[in-house]
This record gives structure tokens, C-alpha cells and sequence, in this order.
């Protein structure tokens, strides 16, 4: 079982992986070579390579489970960080915090075909793996031991994807809020207290004013590089619409998010040559015992939602990791410039 | 001309380069580390091609700016921050921005272009840990300055670029968000038990003796029982300290003694691996002085970090602590 320990200083949560723990030899500096194509597992009539399906979006109706026919898949993750099964079994070891690595893992298959970048799939494919996101983060919300659901991608080597070139992305329930969740939660409560609005629709609003960091904006949608942005060529993409749980997004929201995603991905191929990235959604936590977890009356009006999406072009050094500061090389107004004028 | 700019909603800071045109590179897994010993910019003879030294020990009767030197200091070339100029903190609407003001200098740690620091003898270790405690004391007569973060990268994949062993000293005008939380927690900890929450791991470390790598006189190595990466190590003085740069030299040998090894071990166990190592000590004009304990973080680069680590700052890590730190002592070393 892995094990979720709680530093005593920073109160940062860490998994660590108990059972098959990595000697030194797995570290290798290596990339392992790519599977090919013939033998991915997650390509449609490979149904059976995998474990069994948890959801699906099946295109033909009729077609059954754990067979072809799907639009998009879920399925458990083949190597699961943390464990669905079990409680939670709060500890103390001598003045540390300790609980099992109790949690979900799951993965999204986001085409039936091979294809390994999200961006070359359709607006309709892209809006299915969405809502196929937002059907499982809904379902997991009403597990009582969960409190957040992470909706992430890592595209490329760089950005810690495996060998299997087919798109995917993943799903992780914790028992705890994740600290840089949790800084943001307190961020936009402590601006609504002083001004009883929401942060980030101020910022939509300034940013609207200025353009200078505007990639590119829909009816629903704004894709920008954040002002104070940590990464060459980091893009956020915000409903502009207040709304604090991606869950909860209308079907229309999801095709047009689509549409500006795939935008923003095809830019960033074109102007970047076809860069490893990562994309993280950060949208509020479960609130199914509100009271008890102590979270406060306003999150609903003072969080809002948003995509954040990471190139991976700069390696993160010792300053960074001792600091917490970003150096960035590239301004945000000059990443926004870039990707406004490529060629799509 | 850099900048400095305050994320609104979690208040982290991010240094950004305000140079024009910097085209976007599809970098970059560099493969090579940099350049050999004939166009070294650290190499004896090559003192021109770097900015004029800060300070250096250096053999008696040898010139600034000239061979004869053990250690040199100087600006990095390529500064993050500029000493030059005065801090403004500026505000438009939401955001928040700030000169880019601070000193960026490398610490080269000898003149020999291949040996790595854990070749070193003890002495010329000390020699090194001296360099950063001169350079850390005299940053501190700068008012505009508030932290000075010691740090090294070694290895491509730990983001250095120059193979010839140094470190490097960035001194910023804020508290850094990473030491913030940690003075936060010792406080908050304090507040609680009016203890130090270091020294408290440091007993029930020592107690347990599940974790700890190695020992000497006055410091100890172990694995953090909430280890975030593989491996990772840290070394604290064993007696209540606030400041790193208030060490007295015979400690300083010590932990050159202490640090040698712990990089043999590393090397001899992952062989070779990339790494970082910072120093986390209090900050300039610190009042902390019960609460805070200053310590050395060392982080292999053996994982790649991945989304979800970015998306919650919540670690995976592959290794057990307890494993890593059974590994590194039974590491054979001379």
C-alpha cells in the first residue's frame, strides 16, 4: 500500500510508493524506446490489453463494454500511484502524519485511433474527452474519503508521458487538498474579503482592457499567458463566465473550451516545433461535508476555474526547487505576440 | 533588464527577462555539458572572459583578475537580476511588479577543469563553504536585499550548462515563497511545543535511526521521512543554528567532511547522477531566531516531473526514504 506522509514543516503531502519501490538501477538517464504502433494497448480492438473499462463514450450504439465501438475510454491506470480500495487509516508516527496512499487513478483514452496529440484530434473529439472528463469527476465527487479530483496530461517524454504514443489523459482523486490548490483557494478568498469580487474576472477584465497577453478569445472562452507566468510559453485558458467547478460546465461551454484548446495546442505545435507540454485543470474541491472540511461560504462566488497549460522548454535547477521563484527567459506579452501571429 | 512579477492569486514571484527578441527555441535536452577546457570561461588563464572578480583566495602575491587562485567569485555573466539601480515596486490593477534587483554570482570552486567537488579534499571543500559564507556576510550590508539563496546544479539534466564545478548566490529583494512557508511552519510549530521543529526531527531521526546516511562531530545527513524525490537528502547541524553564515570554520570542516561524503555516496549509488543541493538558511534581518534551523537540501535528478506534481505540488516519490538511506550507507566508497 503506498503511503501519503505530511511534512511537519511545509505541511506538504508526499506519495510514496512502499510496494514496488524503484532500487537505482530503474533510474536511467535512457528515454526508453517508443512501443510501436502495432502493439498499443489503447488503440480500438485492443480492448482486452487493458483492465476493464470503467466508463465509456460509445459512438455505436449497442456496441458492448470492453469492446470496439467507443468514441472515448476510461480505464484504470496500469500503474496506479495511489489505491481505490481501503480506508484511510489516519496516523502518528512519532511527530509525523501518515495515511494510506488511498486514492483513484484513472486513465483517459482520448481516441479510439492512433493518434498521440490531442491537438490533432476533432473539436467534436476534443468536447467528448471533456465530458467524459467532467462524467468521471462528477461520479468521483461522491466518494466521501476524496476531496479533489486532479484532471491532468503529460504530452511527450519531456513532460513524463511512457512509451505509448496514443493520446491520454488521467484522472487522480486524493484524500486531501493539494497544496497549490489550496493556495490558490486562500488567494481568492482573501481578494473577495476585500473587494467582494472574484479575482480572476477582474483579471479577465484587465487583461481584456490591455490584449497585450491575449492568445486568443471565444464566446465562452479566454486563452492567455498569465502576467506573472512561470514558463516560456505557459497558457491559461479561463471560462469568462464566473463558475468555480469544472464539473459543472454546459455542454456548449465544453465544445466551445474544446475549440479554444485546440487553438491554443495547434499554436503552440506551429510556433514551438511540437513541444512536450502539460496541462493541469484546477477547479474547486469536493464540497460533500462542507461544514466538516471547513470550507468557507464564498468559495463558490470567489474560485474560479481554469486550464493551465506548460510547455516543458526550461529545466527547473536548483534555484527553483530552493526558492520557489521562476526565472522565466521569455515575457508574457512576447509568448502571447508569438502565438497570436502562427500559422494555423 | 529583468522583472519582477507577483502571481495575484498565490502570491509566487517569477523573475522574468525583459530582453527583446528572444526568438522561441525549440529547445533543448542538451546532450553535451558545454564547452572543454580550452574555451572554459572557469579556467586559469580564461579570467578575462568572465566579469571581474567579487572576491577569491588566492596564493600570496597573485593579481586579481590572474591565475593563482583556489576559488573565485564572480557575477554571472548572464544575471537573473541586476545589482545595479533602485527597487520599485509598482501596481496596475490586479498585479504587482518590482525592479528586477538583486546580485547573481558564481562561485567557482577550483581551477581544475574536470575534478567534481566530491573529488575534493576536505580542505579545499572548506575552502569553497568559506567563499559562500564571505560572499552571504558581505550581501548582507546591502538594505535592499532580503535573502541570499545558495545553490548548485551539476548535470544537464539538473539544468547546468557549464561542466567545470561551480555554485551560484542569488540574493533577492523578497523572502522567497519556499523559505516563507518553511519559517512559517517552524513558527507555527514553535507557537505550539516552543520547540524547534528541526531540532525535534533531528532527536526523533537520530532515535529511530531508520533514515540517517551518515554523521560526524556536528552535522548529520538522512532522508527526509516526507522525502519529495528519490533519494534526497539533507544535512543540519546538529546544535540549534539560525544562520548558515555564522558557522565557525572548525563546523565548516566538518561539513565539508559531511558533504564529501554524502556526494561519494550519491555518486557511487546512482552512479553519477545529475543533482541540486541548496542552502536554506534564515533570512537577512531575521527575527526568527528560536524557530528557524538552517539545513542543506540535495535532490538527484532522477525523475521527471510530470503533471500532476505541477498541478498540486503534491510529490510522487518512487523511493521510500528508508531504502534510499539503506542504500547510501551500504554504498561502497574509499
Amino acid at each position: 500500500m503506498p503511503e501519503l506522509r505530511k511534512d511537519p514543516l511545509t505541511r506538504r503531502w508526499v506519495i510514496i510508493a512502499t510496494e514496488r519501490a524503484n532500487r537505482p538501477l530503474d533510474f536511467s538517464a535512457s528515454q526508453p524506446a517508443p512501443q510501436p504502433a502495432a502493439d498499443c494497448p489503447f488503440c480500438e480492438g485492443r480492448e482486452g490489453d487493458t483492465r476493464k473499462e470503467i466508463y465509456a463514450v460509445r459512438a455505436k450504439a449497442g456496441s458492448a463494454a470492453n469492446s470496439g465501438g467507443w468514441q472515448v475510454r476510461v480505464i484504470p491506470s496500469l500503474n496506479p500511484v495511489l489505491r481505490v480500495e481501503g480506508n484511510l487509516n489516519r496516523r502518528a508516527e512519532g511527530m509525523y502524519d501518515v495515511m494510506d496512499g488511498v486514492g483513484a487513478h484513472e486513465m483517459i483514452i482520448e481516441c479510439p485511433h492512433h493518434e498521440n496529440n490531442l491537438a490533432e484530434l476533432s473539436i467534436e473529439q476534443i468536447a467528448a474527452v471533456l465530458t467524459t472528463a467532467t462524467t468521471r469527476m462528477e461520479d468521483l465527487s461522491k466518494d466521501q474519503r476524496f476531496r479533489y479530483v486532479l484532471w491532468f496530461k503529460n504530452h511527450g517524454s519531456i513532460a513524463g508521458a511512457g512509451r505509448i504514443a496514443h493520446a491520454r489523459s488521467q484522472l487522480i482523486a486524493t484524500p486531501i487538498t493539494p497544496k497549490l490548490v489550496k493556495e490558490e483557494l486562500i488567494g481568492a478568498r482573501r481578494y473577495y474579503e476585500e473587494k467582494d469580487r472574484c479575482l480572476l474576472c477582474d483579471l479577465i477584465r484587465q487583461e481584456q482592457e490591455g490584449g497585450s497577453r491575449i492568445v486568443l478569445e471565444s464566446r465562452e472562452m479566454i486563452a492567455l499567458s498569465p502576467f506573472a507566468a512561470r514558463f516560456p510559453f505557459e497558457v491559461w485558458i479561463l471560462p469568462k463566465v464566473h463558475s468555480c467547478d469544472f464539473q459543472k460546465a454546459s455542454p456548449a461551454v465544453l465544445v466551445d473550451m474544446a475549440g479554444v484548446l485546440k487553438g491554443v495546442l495547434l499554436r503552440l505545435k506551429s510556433v514551438l516545433d511540437n513541444p512536450s507540454y502539460n496541462i493541469v485543470l484546477h477547479t474547486a474541491p469536493f464540497r460533500h461535508q462542507r461544514e466538516r472540511l471547513g470550507h468557507w461560504k464564498t468559495l463558490e462566488d470567489d474560485f474560479h476555474w481554469h486550464l493551465e497549460l506548460i510547455p516543458r522548454l526550461a529545466r527547473v535547477a536548483g534555484f527553483e526547487w530552493g526558492s520557489g521563484f521562476y526565472i522565466n527567459p521569455t515575457p508574457p506579452e512576447q509568448t502571447a505576440n508569438y502565438l497570436r501571429n502562427a500559422n494555423v | 533588464m529583468s522583472e519582477l512579477r507577483r502571481d495575484p492569486i498565490t502570491g509566487r514571484w517569477t523573475i522574468i527577462d525583459m530582453q527583446e527578441g528572444l526568438a522561441p527555441e525549440p529547445q533543448v535536452e542538451a546532450q553535451s555539458p558545454g564547452v572543454g577546457p580550452q574555451h572554459c570561461p572557469f579556467c586559469p588563464g580564461h579570467e578575462n572572459l568572465t566579469p571581474p572578480e567579487i572576491y577569491a583566495q588566492r596564493q600570496a602575491g597573485s593579481a586579481p583578475n590572474t591565475g593563482g587562485w583556489d576559488v573565485r567569485v564572480v557575477p554571472n555573466k548572464f544575471p537573473a537580476l541586476q545589482i545595479e539601480g533602485t527597487l520599485s515596486r509598482r501596481g496596475f490593477g490586479v498585479l504587482d511588479q518590482c525592479t528586477g534587483i538583486g546580485a547573481h554570482e558564481v562561485i567557482i570552486e577550483t581551477p581544475n577543469h574536470t575534478r567534481q567537488t566530491e573529488d575534493f579534499t576536505v580542505d579545499e571543500l572548506l575552502k569553497v563553504l568559506e567563499a559562500y559564507k564571505a560572499r552571504s556576510l558581505d550581501l548582507r550590508n546591502d538594505s535592499r536585499l532580503k535573502y541570499s539563496l545558495i545553490f548548485k546544479n551539476v548535470g544537464t539534466a539538473a539544468g547546468a550548462t557549464l561542466e567545470h564545478a561551480h555554485s551560484q548566490l542569488i540574493a533577492l529583494p523578497i523572502v522567497p515563497k519556499r523559505v516563507q512557508e518553511e519559517l512559517n511552519g517552524a513558527e507555527r510549530y514553535y507557537d505550539f511545543r516552543e520547540r524547534c521543529v528541526f531540532c525535534d526531527m533531528l532527536y526523533q531521526e537520530l532515535q529511530q535511526d531508520e533514515r540517517i546516511v551518515c554523521e560526524n562531530h556536528s552535522f548529520v545527513a538522512y532522508c527526509p521521512f516526507v522525502s519529495r524525490f528519490p533519494f534526497e537528502t539533507w544535512i543540519l547541524p546538529k546544535t540549534h543554528n539560525v544562520d548558515f553564515d555564522a558557522t565557525p570554520t572548525e563546523n565548516l570542516r566538518d561539513l565539508s567532511r559531511l558533504l564529501k561524503e554524502v556526494l561519494e555516496r550519491l555518486r557511487a549509488a546512482l552512479n553519477k547522477p545529475s543533482y541540486n543541493f541548496m542552502i536554506h538558511t534564515a533570512p537577512i534581518d531575521s527575527r526568527q531566531r528560536d524557530t528557524y534551523h538552517w539545513h542543506i537540501e540535495l535532490i538527484p535528478a532522477l525523475t521527471r516531473i510530470a503533471g500532476f506534481e505541477w498541478g498540486t505540488g503534491f510529490y510522487i516519490n518512487p523511493t521510500p526514504p528508508e531504502q534510499a538511506a539503506d542504500i547510501l550507507r551500504r554504498a561502497a566508497i574509499d
